[in-house]
Order: C-alpha cells, then sequence, then structure tokens
C-alpha cells in the first residue's frame, strides 16, 4: 500500500480520472470541464497527506518540540494554487490537465475562498502557517471550523449588504475529518465546595453541559513539498447524551432544539474587528476553542512523555490576541485539577509553555469580560483566575508595598458597577513572552497599554514586526513578477526574501523598468477586468491606480481619501483645473455589520463614484470604484495592480499593518502615515521612496493631552478644507436625499474628530501632489517601486517565524 | 437500568451493567444506591467496569450516593475507563472517592475497614 505517488504528467492524469470515477462517482465520458475541479484537489490533497504522514512521523522519531499557534481566525483563502506551488507540481499539474483539454487556471477559479477571519489578525495566522511549514518548524494551527465565514458583501444602492458565506457548501477537498479525536468540553454548572479524602478543600465542578469538538484537518505544507504540517479547526457538535432524556420522553423537537443549540458554537465567525462585549456565545467560542486545543496538545505530549517534566521544553503555544487567552486557565485548570500537579509546579508549566501576541492599542477592542458571565458559563475557571489575581497582586505588593493605585491598575479584576476581567492582563501574567507586532507598536505597549507590567517583568517583552509570505504574495500572487524576478536574480528569494536586493541594480536599467512597468500594466489590465466585471465601470488601466484596500474603519481613515479626491474633483469642476496625472481611486473592505459610521463610508464612496465617474467635466482624469467582496483571492488580483498604496491611519492607531507590506513588495508605492510598520517600510526602502506624511504620534498624543485641537479653527483657516467640509453639508454628493452625508460635517467639525483628519489634511495634499509629480516621470517612478520590491526582504513573514522561533518558542 | 449485585463478606459490589449513566437513568441509579443503603449496606464498592460515559447528572448520583451514607461506611469505586476517569478527574471527584483498578482490591480495601 505504501507506494510513492506517481508526479509524472501521465501520473498525475491517472490519478485525476481515478477520482473523478471512484471518489465522485462519475462518468468520465460525460464529465463536464467543472467536474474536475474535485477530483483534481484530491490528487493533490493525496500528495499532501503522503507528506504529512511523513511528517508526522519525522517529529515522533526526532521528539522535536511543538508549536502549536491558536487562533479564532485563519484567514485562508483559496489553497489549491498555494499547494500546487509549495509542492514545486504546478506544472506538472498544468501539463496533466492539458492534455485532458483543460486550463488549471480556470479550474483554480473554482475554489471558494476559506472566509475565517475579518482581517489582517486572521490573514497573519495563515503566513505564519506557510511560514513555519516552509522553515521545517513543527508548528500546528488550532481553530475553529465556522459554517459561516465571513460574510459574502454586496453593494445594493450603494449601501453594503451582508449575505451569509456558508462554507463549505460542499465537502472541503482539503480538510480531513479526526471523528476519532474528539473531545468533551464542559460548560456551565456550579462549584460544589467539599472536603477531599485529606480533609482539604475541594472543589467540585458539577451540573456542567457538555459539547464535543470534533477536529477537522486542513495540510499545511512548506516551500519545496518536505514539511506538511496541518491547521486543526474544531466543529462543535452535540453530544449524544446530551439529549438522551429528552429523546426518551419523547420530546423530539426539544432534542433537535438542544442540538442545535450545541452545534451554534462553530455555526458563525464573528464579524467584528472589535471587542463583542457580552455575547455570551462568543465567549463560549473562545472557549471551546482554547479546552479542544488544550486538551489535543497534553494528550499527544502524554503519548511520548509519562511526566510533565519536559512540558514546557516540549510543548508552545502561542495566543493571537487575547481571545485564547482562556488558554492560561485551561492549562492550568488541568495541571492542577485533573493531574494534580502543585500550583506552583503548574505555573511554572502554564508560564513557561504560553506566549502572547497584542494586536490593539483600541480601548474597544480590549476584551474584557463580565465576572458573572463567566461564573455562569465556566465557573471553576473564574476561580483559577481569582487564585492568579490573588498571587499576582502579592507579588506586586511585595515589590511595591503601599501602592494601591498600581494594585488597582494591574488587577486581573477590573472593579466597577459590573466587575469585568481583562483578559490581556491575564495573557501577559500567565506568559513569559509578550510580543507586539511592529516596533512602534511594541514600544506603546511597554510605555501607554500596560507599563505597570513592563515594570514588573521588563524581559517579558519584546517586538516580532508582522511579516508576510512570499509565496502567497508574490510567487502566487503575482505570476508575472515572480517570474520576471527568477529570470534576473534566480529563484532563491522564494524562500530567502532578502535576495530580492540583488534586484537593486537594475532599478536604474532601462530595459528592466519597461519589463517591470509591462508586468506592472498588465496586471492592471487583468484588475480593469474584474472592476468591470463586479462593477460595471470602466476604467483606464493608463491611470494611476491609487487603492485603499482594508477593513473599513474610522481609524483607517479611508475619509481622509475620500476628503483628498473631493478636494481634487472641486479642482477640476469649480476651478477649471486639470490634475497632472489621471488617477482611478480604488477602494476595497468590509465593514463590520454594526458599524454604522463605516457602511455610511462605503455608501459614500459609491455616492462620490456616481457623481464623479458621471461627470463630462473630469472624463477620464478621475474614476472612483468600490469593488465589492475584498476577500483573499480579491486581493491577490488587487494588489499586484496597485501603483500607490494608501495607508493612512492616524498616528499610534494601527498596529502593524500587513496590506502596507503586500503592496509593497508588488511594486507599489506607499502614501502612508508614521503609523505600525509603516516605519519600517520606510527605514527599509528608503526615505526617497516613500511619501511620508502627517502628523507624529507624539503631535496626536500632545494634542489630545492639550485639547488644543479645534477641528473648527482649521475650516475657518483653511479653504481648502472649508471648501470640502461644505459638500457634505451642502449634499453635493446626495442631491436626491438631503442630509444623508451630514453625519461627516458632524463627525469631524462637531464631535472633535477624533482620527485628526483636518491637521493630516494638507499635508496630505501636499504629498499627493509630489506622487504626480513622481508619476509623470515613469522612468523615477519605476526605480522606487523597484526599490520598493528589492527592499522588502525583512517583510517575510519567514523573517518573522524565526524571531519567535528563536526568542519565544525556543525551536530554532 | 440493569445493576447487577454480588455479596463478597460485609461488602457489596454494584456493577451498572448499561454503558451509560445520564439524565435518563440518573434517578434510578439513585434511588436503587439509596435502597441498598437504607437497607443497610454500609460497604459498597461500584464497578464502573462496563460503563463508558457518565454525564453531570450521574456524576452528580454518584456524589448523592456518597452523601447518603452520611459518613458511615464508604462507597469504593473500581474499573473506571479512561473516559469516565477522566470525567472524575474533570470534576475532582477522584479526590473524593477512592478510585481502584480492580474490583478485587476495591473489595479488599472495604473489608479492611
Amino acid at each position: 500500500m505504501d507506494q510513492p505517488l506517481n508526479n509524472t504528467k501521465t501520473g498525475l492524469a491517472t490519478s485525476i480520472l481515478w477520482h473523478l470515477k471512484y471518489s465522485l462517482g462519475k462518468d468520465i465520458a460525460k464529465a463536464t470541464k467543472r467536474d474536475y475541479f474535485e477530483p483534481l484537489c484530491m490528487t493533490v490533497r493525496d500528495h499532501l497527506i503522503a507528506g504529512m504522514i511523513e511528517t508526522e512521523r519525522r517529529y515522533v522519531q526526532e521528539d522535536r518540540k511543538r508549536v502549536y499557534y491558536l487562533s479564532m481566525e485563519f484567514l485562508i483563502g483559496r489553497s489549491l494554487g498555494n499547494n500546487l506551488l509549495n509542492l514545486q507540481l504546478y506544472e506538472a499539474f498544468q501539463d496533466a490537465l492539458a492534455e485532458q483539454g483543460l486550463d488549471i487556471e480556470e479550474l483554480r477559479e473554482e475554489e471558494r475562498d476559506a472566509p475565517l477571519g475579518n482581517g489582517g489578525l486572521g490573514r497573519l495566522a495563515a503566513c505564519f502557517l506557510d511560514s513555519m511549514a516552509t522553515l521545517g518548524i513543527a508548528g500546528f494551527g488550532y481553530g475553529l471550523h465556522y459554517e459561516y465565514g465571513l460574510f459574502k458583501q454586496e453593494i445594493e444602492d450603494g449601501y453594503q449588504k451582508e449575505k451569509p458565506d456558508f462554507w463549505p457548501s460542499r465537502q472541503d477537498p482539503w480538510e480531513i475529518e479526526r471523528a476519532d479525536e474528539a473531545c468533551v468540553v464542559p460548560l456551565y454548572g456550579r462549584i460544589e465546595h467539599g472536603i477531599d479524602r485529606q480533609g482539604l478543600y475541594n472543589p467540585m465542578w458539577l451540573d456542567w453541559q457538555v459539547i464535543v469538538g470534533v477536529p477537522y484537518d486542513m495540510p499545511i505544507v512548506g516551500y519545496g513539498g518536505t514539511t506538511v504540517n496541518y491547521l486543526r479547526l474544531y466543529a462543535a457538535r452535540a453530544s449524544s447524551e446530551f439529549s438522551t432524556e429528552i429523546f426518551n420522553d419523547g420530546d423530539y423537537f426539544r432534542a433537535v432544539e438542544e442540538k442545535i443549540a450545541a452545534e451554534t458554537v462553530s455555526k458563525v465567525l464573528y464579524p467584528a474587528d472589535t471587542f463583542a462585549a457580552g455575547r455570551e456565545l462568543r465567549l463560549i467560542q473562545e472557549y471551546f476553542l482554547v479546552a479542544c486545543a488544550v486538551r489535543d496538545v497534553v494528550r499527544r505530549y502524554l503519548r511520548t512523555h509519562t511526566t510533565f517534566d519536559a512540558f514546557s521544553e516540549k510543548t508552545a503555544m502561542q495566543m493571537n490576541d487575547t481571545h485564547p487567552a482562556l488558554t492560561v486557565v485551561e492549562l492550568m485548570r488541568l495541571f492542577v485539577d485533573e493531574y494534580e500537579l502543585p500550583w506552583e509546579r503548574a505555573w511554572e508549566l502554564t508560564v513557561g509553555t504560553l506566549g502572547y501576541t497584542n494586536h490593539t492599542l483600541l480601548s474597544e477592542a480590549l476584551e474584557k469580560w463580565p465576572v458573572s458571565l463567566l461564573e455562569k458559563v465556566l465557573p471553576r475557571h473564574l476561580q483559577i483566575i481569582y487564585e492568579i489575581n490573588r498571587r499576582l497582586l502579592e507579588e506586586v505588593k511585595h515589590r511595591w508595598p503601599g501602592d494601591l493605585d498600581r494594585m488597582r491598575r494591574m488587577s486581573l479584576i477590573e472593579e466597577g458597577p459590573e466587575k469585568k476581567v481583562r483578559m490581556a492582563h491575564l495573557a501577559i501574567t500567565g506568559s513569559h513572552a509578550v510580543n507586539g507586532v511592529s516596533a512602534l507598536h511594541s514600544e506603546l505597549i511597554k510605555k501607554a497599554l500596560v507599563p505597570d507590567f513592563h515594570e514588573l517583568w521588563p524581559e517579558r517583552f519584546s517586538n516580532k514586526t508582522n511579516g508576510i509570505t512570499p509565496r502567497r504574495w508574490l510567487l502566487k500572487a503575482n505570476p508575472l513578477l515572480a517570474g520576471l524576478i527568477t529570470r534576473t536574480i534566480g529563484a532563491d528569494w522564494i524562500t530567502d526574501l532578502d535576495c530580492l536586493r540583488g534586484l537593486e541594480p537594475y532599478a536604474v536599467d532601462p530595459v528592466f523598468q519597461q519589463e517591470f512597468m509591462d508586468v506592472k500594466k498588465k496586471n492592471k489590465e487583468t484588475l480593469r477586468e474584474v472592476v468591470f466585471a463586479t462593477t460595471g465601470i470602466v476604467i483606464d488601466a493608463d491611470t494611476l491606480f491609487d487603492v485603499q484596500a482594508k477593513r473599513i474603519h474610522e481609524y483607517k481613515r479611508q475619509l481622509l481619501k475620500i476628503l483628498y479626491i473631493i478636494h481634487e474633483y472641486l479642482l477640476m469642476t469649480e476651478d477649471g483645473l486639470t490634475p497632472l496625472i489621471p488617477r482611478t481611486h480604488i477602494f476595497a473592505g468590509k465593514a463590520a455589520p454594526g458599524y454604522w459610521q463605516a457602511k455610511q463610508i462605503i455608501k459614500l464612496i459609491n455616492s462620490l463614484g456616481d457623481v464623479i465617474n458621471n461627470d463630462r467635466r473630469v472624463g477620464n482624469m478621475m474614476k472612483v470604484v468600490f469593488i465589492p467582496d475584498y476577500r483573499v483571492s480579491l486581493a491577490e488580483k488587487i494588489i499586484p495592480a496597485a501603483d500607490l498604496s494608501e495607508q493612512i491611519s492616524t498616528a499610534g492607531t494601527e498596529a502593524s499593518g500587513t496590506g502596507n507590506m503586500k503592496f509593497s513588495l508588488n511594486g507599489a508605492l506607499t502614501i502612508g502615515t508614521l503609523d505600525g510598520a509603516n516605519i519600517e517600510i520606510m527605514e527599509e526602502v528608503g526615505e526617497e521612496n516613500i511619501h511620508i506624511f502627517g502628523l507624529k504620534i507624539a503631535e496626536v498624543e500632545k494634542y489630545k493631552q492639550s485639547g488644543s485641537y479645534d477641528p473648527w479653527e482649521w475650516y475657518h483657516h483653511h479653504d481648502v478644507i472649508g471648501r470640502v467640509m461644505d459638500t457634505f453639508r451642502d449634499d453635493r454628493f446626495s442631491p436626491r436625499e438631503p442630509g444623508l452625508f451630514r453625519w461627516v460635517f458632524d463627525r469631524i467639525l462637531n464631535e472633535g474628530d477624533y482620527y485628526f483628519h483636518l491637521p493630516d489634511f494638507l499635508h496630505y495634499i501636499e504629498s499627493q501632489g509630489q506622487v504626480d509629480r513622481d508619476y509623470q516621470d515613469q522612468s523615477l517612478w519605476a526605480r522606487k517601486a523597484i526599490l520598493n520590491v528589492a527592499r522588502m526582504g525583512k517583510f517575510s513573514s519567514d523573517r518573522t517565524i524565526r524571531e519567535y522561533g528563536r526568542d519565544i518558542w525556543g525551536v530554532i | 437500568m440493569r445493576i447487577d449485585q454480588i455479596k463478597t463478606g460485609a461488602v457489596l459490589v454494584v456493577k451498572p451493567m448499561d454503558k451509560r449513566i445520564d439524565a435518563s437513568s440518573a434517578t434510578a441509579f439513585k434511588a436503587k444506591i439509596a435502597d441498598l443503603i437504607q437497607g443497610g449496606e454500609k460497604r459498597i464498592v461500584l464497578n464502573l467496569s462496563e460503563v463508558d460515559f457518565i454525564d453531570s447528572t450521574g456524576l452528580g448520583a454518584i456524589v448523592s450516593s456518597l452523601k447518603a451514607m452520611g459518613g458511615e461506611g464508604d462507597l469504593v469505586i473500581c474499573n473506571p475507563r479512561e473516559t469516565v476517569m477522566s470525567l472524575f478527574r474533570l470534576t475532582r471527584m477522584n479526590r473524593v472517592f477512592q478510585i481502584l483498578p480492580s474490583e478485587e482490591e476495591a473489595v479488599a480495601s472495604l473489608s479492611k475497614t
């Protein structure tokens, strides 16, 4: 049975046909082109499974330390193309399919995105899995098998409409159900305070209900195919005993309702990038992930070890944000309650095992769960949280005697009308390593977010600047550019992105510049087709593609770009000026369904487009388009086509950003603020190859602290600002719906302009002017764009993972 | 619920023969043990070798049975499968009950007292 797989053209074709006939029961003579998609995936999957089994054998043989990356989101996107490239079997499959008269690219379009994440945090997790496998690290993702991933975005009358995205609608070709490794997760119940046989206090967790976690494994192949790890996603199922009594009572419908209730746990991904306060289901989701993961991790460890002595030497668990922060408590509960380890030893193992990555400084995104909710859902865990807190505060008291304010600030419990558990404090206390995701963000964690914790445990804090996988974001997303690079400097960049430095001498080579710009043009033509197919708007690939593609949020300041577009429009239509260069303003991104302003921003963009795109005075000099349903596969078409990348968040709000890296790697110039990883991108590409503008974080802070920022002053003192702002008051872009965008006028002028649009606006206009001038000189632009690509080596997620592996996980 | 009983000296071995002790059978199980205790049985071995799963109601019934003894005598558990043992550990009930790997050891343990 253990025959090697046949990688020849004939072998692959035979396998595809075999799966078509025997796995899917299709008559080959009658099969349509689309019928070949699943057999193709199944044949690729055969190779992945072979690699996965071989990899696991190797790990066991070498008793490798395993890294478990816990995340509520893994924004995988499509897998077929990535798997083929990483297996290095793309050409072989292409040839095998061609013999059957099939185009591999057409079949790839059949695949649906796995939308198991909201944005950057989930995509980062997916990039990390790719890098861990490529670097040969025994690293595994643990997440939830949502039935409904992030909603599908449709645009109706300019507004976002959310439509459910059922995933997987069919059995996903990549995942493998592991019903034999299902685990039982208890919830709710009460604590019975008793004594044990030694007469010691013994809290018993009774009357719980259970749900069952069934794992599904999705193979993750590293580049070269040597290592195949997996992403393990848990689906919630009703436990069969859950409904026995009810069935026996003859109440079939109640039994079914309870079954549905249990399975609701993994039904839907929460579609917000802020904290869903008070949402019991979200808390249960978080615990469900943690409980399943911890049981699995411990079970796996105990297969090859008889004591816990080597647990933290052989196991690292990384918490992606605070969403899995209950891992601290669950590990302690397991060690202390189920394996009867002394508290001190259990704590040592827990802290030695766990690492925590912070992703946000925004207060509304910091998780704080009400004590009353935890008491209801996880009564035993709340007891353990109290004990962790008691010991923490003892340590604080010992270090700073009498400093009650500090104790209050550091406590895991936030006092107030409703007591809450601060999940970030819990995660920091229970981890040996805490990191931010860009140099600036990591400094802000230490200085502004949790300075007391930094003072107590300075050695725990470090920075791990985010990265992106070059396999997905260049090799797969931009085959034309990848091909040009490989033909010029060889293929080593695929696994060592610093090799892109080899392109620097070519930045001034006119022949290479032309080839580079030709690639960009072709990518823009591809995107032009996508724009036409999805919006009906005709755009011109000879204009500058100015792109802002990311979640819609006020802090990311889509509004700032909107102000600029209006400014340019007024220059053309009221002042009769012609811009230096024609631009196509492209937006894409989803708004959280409950975030009114974000959804209105989408409407505003579409309304701007309706007016501007149909104004004859503007002609081809400017177009505004909003491409619906931004997702990984769409990003792979937008990013390679961008000339200009908008990274314009208010300084101090974006933790890192990874879109900024993807655009730059694909030869777009950045216009951006000194925020998140933009700063490090500037350091790498050079100040002359990036357009930086706007307030620095210290200036923003100064405004905030002094309260000296008055948006009305800016409005009155700068005609440019006044004229743009008045368009919202005067319904310029909503003539048939008076008052529709008045909220922007109010939000910025009457409600304080929390994200400092106006102080940055004039600098932004200046900086955009410089972009125009640079773009006029195509040779200069090409040189800068090539240098952006050449200097992106630092932002490979391979570098990020090496740093995690060396500094936090101890696997490199 | 089917329950086998074997008396060995002063010790009564009670062996549930169903695969599960859950909400549908816990009441009957509790009543049966209560009857035995009221009937004078003070040294009881609960042999769980046939049981695959006990839900929280079933575990509650076992705790109640111990309480019903009122501190006189003892209830010892033997032969739990790993799935059942993991539930005892989860609830920390393993610290309240003496749990032994075989019926012989359990009977011997209670015979000494």
